[in-house]
């Protein structure tokens, strides 16, 4: 009878208990939570987690739990490979996230490779190997801005609102893949008839952006446009003004970007992205907010919107996963997947076989609206095909 | 005249950074390599006195000016105090060490955003226009007035105050100042908090010109090359050092290559060393110590 009893109360006991971290999708996260990128890349790990927090407090996805491994990198190529070691080899992770530099990226992917673990960037710049139409089978990415196309539609913007001839300087940071898009958007420029006056290549630690102002305001640009941390794009055009300069300034968006640009007000300083500003108050703005507030998050829900989409990303992919969770269906459900956004981007994200980035961009230009005191949408969004 | 601008205003961010390893190694041999994290932290307590103090900017930096001596002093009491005794490079590394501590809390307290700590004291940076058609922002003209001020107290401070000539019989000869009854532990924490001042000092005005994160301790380390050009136990040299190595990025970045600019400062130094590995106002016993 004791027996029974006891074996009655376990089955009880198992029927009754919430789901366990075994019975969990594993996901494992490296990303530059500290160290001299964590600014920018920090607040996409920190919405990650509450968006997957909150996942997790409505019951999961299909019932189970998502348990979200997250490992600092500090943006240190070493320490990434040593955290991807750990999430692929201990924690069996079946998706991993990179939000982080770009110079982890190649010793993260030596691991993910071996193992065959889907990687998402999220945050982070999207490398070309997520771009169709041979993406790599492994890579995805969601992170607002891309290579190539930014500077193309932001050029497009720059023609489209000047009526006297163009010439555009350029501002990068002194790492490869700023420095190589400001090359390439030289490069296209000149293509679009514009004249090109000069690119200043920053480094990271400057004390004080002036000298590099002083050069770039001597080339006389009436334009100058910036695709690079959101440190190097602010200083610059900070420095700039107070030598005077008059010129317009066009700018990647980034997490930052909001809150600067109202820091800043600067009617004739344009910033471009594919992130929606919290001025558009939708409902998911409203939604953020108030997770990140009971949260308690270190960062402001303006700067939440990238960790965000990663969230609903990660929450569709494991949605439409049928049968048992393997790398395998992960990256099944990863090939075919259509997220929507709720307003945060300009359409949904969708992932095919061919096209790991998005099948569509969208673009908004943002200033500051000197008259009415607040931030302006200067552009609505601009869809640009992905193929 | 703006590259003559330019040249002064990053002169006086190394200037008034490396007088602070100047000050600490002249006094006790120690090379401070935490005094970046140091800055950082100063300038991170401009933050917590301007949300209590916003009504004053003047109150607000004083306080945490008054705070970073403070953080300096505590630093040697409760850390440099114990490695009396001790290698040097023990010393050292136990600065390394407490770098590494700093950057950490500094990124659990206040996060790893850029903050902006004239928002919360209504303080603007106006530019302000020089002739030659220069320009200068407010904070960068008040950093080069402070580097005047503070080189010009602290020479005054050690030629003539009481404790600044301690500081300096300290800096001669250990053994013969304890002799004399001198306050050894009291004039080594001075050191650590005068050092740990002028580079909050320095950290406040690069926060109010252009924002605060964590990366100005990178600035701290660019500075610790023009303390070394100069020679590492003279205020002087730290000063013509700080100019020498201003001078060369400046021109460098304007005329060669902005790239140089990371590396310019380690270039004057590998060929200072080359030179006269003493710095150019140094001593050779103080280099045989190192």
């Amino acid at each position: 009878m004791k027996k029974t009893v006891m074996l009655g109360a376990a089955a009880l006991a198992v029927a009754a208990a919430p789901a366990t971290a075994q019975d969990a999708y594993v996901i494992g996260v490296t990303g530059a939570m500290t160290g001299p990128s964590a600014g920018t890349l920090g607040p996409a790990v920190e919405g990650l987690r509450i968006y997957i927090d909150r996942l997790n407090a409505a019951g999961g996805v299909n019932g189970k739990p998502v348990k979200l491994v997250l490992q600092d990198d500090s943006s240190e190529p070493s320490k990434a490979a040593a955290n991807v070691k750990k999430l692929v080899g201990q924690d069996n992770v079946i998706l991993l996230v990179n939000s982080s530099l770009s110079s982890t990226y190649a010793p993260m992917l030596a691991e993910t490779k071996r193992a065959e673990v889907p990687v998402l960037f999220v945050g982070a710049v999207c490398p070309k190997e997520v771009l169709p139409p041979t993406p790599d089978p492994l890579q995805f990415c969601t992170t607002n801005f891309g290579q190539g196309y930014d500077s193309r539609a932001a050029l497009t913007f720059v023609k489209e609102t000047t009526n006297e001839p163009i010439r555009i300087g350029f501002a990068s940071m002194a790492i490869p893949i700023s420095r190589g898009e400001m090359e390439y958007a030289s490069e296209h420029a000149r293509s679009l008839g514009m004249a090109t006056v000069g690119h200043e290549t920053i480094p990271p630690p400057t004390p004080d952006y002036t000298p590099f102002a002083t050069k770039l305001k001597d080339a006389n640009p009436n334009w100058v446009a910036s695709w690079a941390p959101w440190v190097t794009e602010v200083r610059t055009v900070e420095a700039l003004r107070r030598l005077g300069w008059q010129g317009n300034y066009i700018a990647i968006a980034h997490v930052e970007a909001e809150l600067d640009l109202a820091r800043v007000k600067d009617p004739k300083f344009f910033v471009m992205g594919a992130n929606g500003f919290f001025i558009d108050n939708l409902p998911i703005h409203a939604e953020v907010r108030e997770a990140v507030k009971k949260a308690g998050a270190q960062y402001p829900a303006e700067q939440m919107t990238e960790g965000w989409v990663g969230g609903m990303t990660i929450e569709a992919a494991l949605k439409s996963i049928s049968g048992p969770a393997t790398r395998a269906s992960m990256l099944a459900a990863m090939n075919t997947l259509k997220v929507d956004t709720k307003g945060l981007r300009g359409g949904p994200i969708e992932f095919t076989k061919d096209n790991h980035y998005r099948t569509r961009q969208h673009y908004r230009i943002y200033s500051w609206d000197t008259d009415k005191s607040q931030l302006r949408r200067v552009k609505d969004w601009i869809t640009y095909e992905v193929k | 005249m703006q590259l003559v601008v330019n040249i002064l205003v990053l002169t006086a961010i190394y200037a008034l950074i490396s007088c602070g390893y100047v000050l600490i190694y002249r006094v006790s041999r120690v090379l401070n390599l935490a005094h970046g994290e140091l800055m950082m932290i100063g300038a991170y307590l401009l933050l917590v006195t301007a949300t209590s103090f916003s009504w004053s900017p003047a109150i607000a930096i004083g306080s945490a000016l008054v705070l970073s001596l403070a953080v300096g002093g505590m630093v040697y009491v409760f850390l440099m105090r114990k490695m009396t005794g001790e290698m040097v490079l023990a010393a050292v590394l136990a600065t390394v060490a407490l770098g590494v501590l700093l950057r950490g809390l500094a990124i659990l307290i206040w996060s790893a955003q850029i903050q902006y700590p004239g928002q919360p004291l209504g303080l603007t940076n106006p530019s302000l226009k020089l002739p030659g058609d220069a320009s200068i922002s407010l904070y960068s003209a008040l950093l080069i007035g402070s580097t005047v001020l503070v080189y010009g107290t602290l020479f005054a401070f050690l030629r003539f105050g009481r404790w600044g000539v301690r500081m300096r019989a300290a800096g001669q000869s250990p053994l013969l100042a304890a002799q004399r009854g001198i306050n050894l532990h009291g004039v080594y924490a001075l050191a650590w908090g005068l050092s740990t001042l002028t580079g909050a000092l320095a950290g406040i005005l690069i926060a109010l010109d252009t924002g605060l994160s964590q990366t100005i301790v990178l600035i701290g380390l660019k500075a610790f090359p023009a303390a070394l050009v100069g020679g590492l136990d003279s205020l002087v040299g730290a000063l013509v050092g700080s100019l020498i190595v201003a001078a060369a990025e400046v021109l460098l970045i304007h005329y060669v290559d902005p790239l140089l600019s990371d590396v310019v400062p380690f270039l004057v130094l590998i060929g200072m060393l080359v030179l006269r590995p003493w710095g150019l106002f140094g001593t050779r016993e103080a280099l045989d110590r190192v």
